[in-house]
């Protein structure tokens, strides 16, 4: 057991044990990872505190039953992730009323193939995005675009693209037809990609 | 349906047909198009990067933000020992 291991076991056995500057000195570390996972399913910031509260109370409970398989972020992020879920299932989801936009295709002529094709900027995300990627404003778009999608689409990408559910999983948590599933990925991904080809296109910031 | 699909049809059928949930046909169609249509072949590469370029986008920052720090301080201190 490396001495980063040992210590960590150690904090566990004291946080367990009741002491909260043990805890605090486990939880720390992991903290930023913990709020981010929640904040990307919970997308608003009260709603993030209050799940983040709750998992870390769920996590200091349960570390008597932490048993070491797996490392103590990826148990902790978990149960994270399923008080971010819980939270979700909870509130009033506004958003999911509302109709949903149209799809950010096209333009498409009468037969449904696009028009003016040679004139279209290519769309190169391999290497544009990926070298985009790394600055600050690039990462706002994203972050703003994830935010505008509807609750119900946004839940959907997180647990697949960002989380690497299957789609069988997501579509038992979320207690959908693995169709509607990827039909909400889908729509997300296009929404997402469009505002990132804008974005690097010169269009909207 | 078309042996060969619309533009339209395949941008709207790209996620089920990465996962392999659409019947031989509709995925031999395009999979057709995608060779002969460079906009939907890049539209395509795109959504299949996506996953990738949000995961570095969205990783968590360095520092937790003061929210983060807050609800730690709030447990702490629920679990009888209240940090400064």
């Amino acid at each position: 057991m490396t001495d980063a291991a040992s210590s960590e076991s150690d904090l566990i056995r004291r946080a367990a044990a009741g002491d909260s500057d043990a805890f605090g000195a486990l939880v720390q570390p992991h903290l930023s990872l913990f709020h981010n996972g929640i904040h990307r399913i919970l997308g608003n910031v009260a709603d993030t505190q209050d799940a983040l509260q709750d998992a870390l109370m769920s996590i200091h409970r349960d570390l008597p039953r932490f048993e070491g398989r797996s490392r103590f972020s990826s148990w902790g992020y978990k149960v994270c992730l399923n008080a971010a879920l819980m939270v979700r299932r909870s509130r009033v989801r506004i958003h999911d009323m509302e109709r949903p936009e149209p799809l950010a295709l096209g333009p498409f002529d009468e037969r449904g193939h696009h028009l003016e094709t040679d004139r279209r900027p290519e769309w190169q995300v391999e290497a544009q995005a990926h070298d985009l990627v790394e600055r600050q404003e690039m990462r706002e778009c994203l972050a703003r675009a994830l935010d505008e999608l509807p609750d119900s689409h946004r839940i959907v990408f997180v647990l697949k693209d960002l989380e690497d559910w299957d789609t069988d999983e997501i579509a038992r948590h979320l207690q959908l037809a693995p169709g509607t599933v990827r039909q909400r990925l889908h729509r997300s991904r296009v929404q997402l990609q469009a505002r990132l080809r804008d974005h690097v296109l010169g269009g909207r910031p | 349906m078309k042996l060969l699909p619309s533009c339209h049809d395949v941008q709207t059928d790209l996620t089920e047909y990465a996962e392999g949930a659409l019947p031989f046909r509709r995925r031999a169609g395009i999979w057709l198009h995608l060779l002969l249509c460079r906009v939907c072949a890049a539209f395509f590469r795109g959504l299949m990067a996506l996953p990738g370029v949000s995961k570095t986008a969205l990783a968590p920052p360095e520092a937790a933000p003061d929210a983060a720090l807050k609800a730690l301080a709030a447990v702490q201190a629920a679990l009888g020992k209240p940090k400064p």
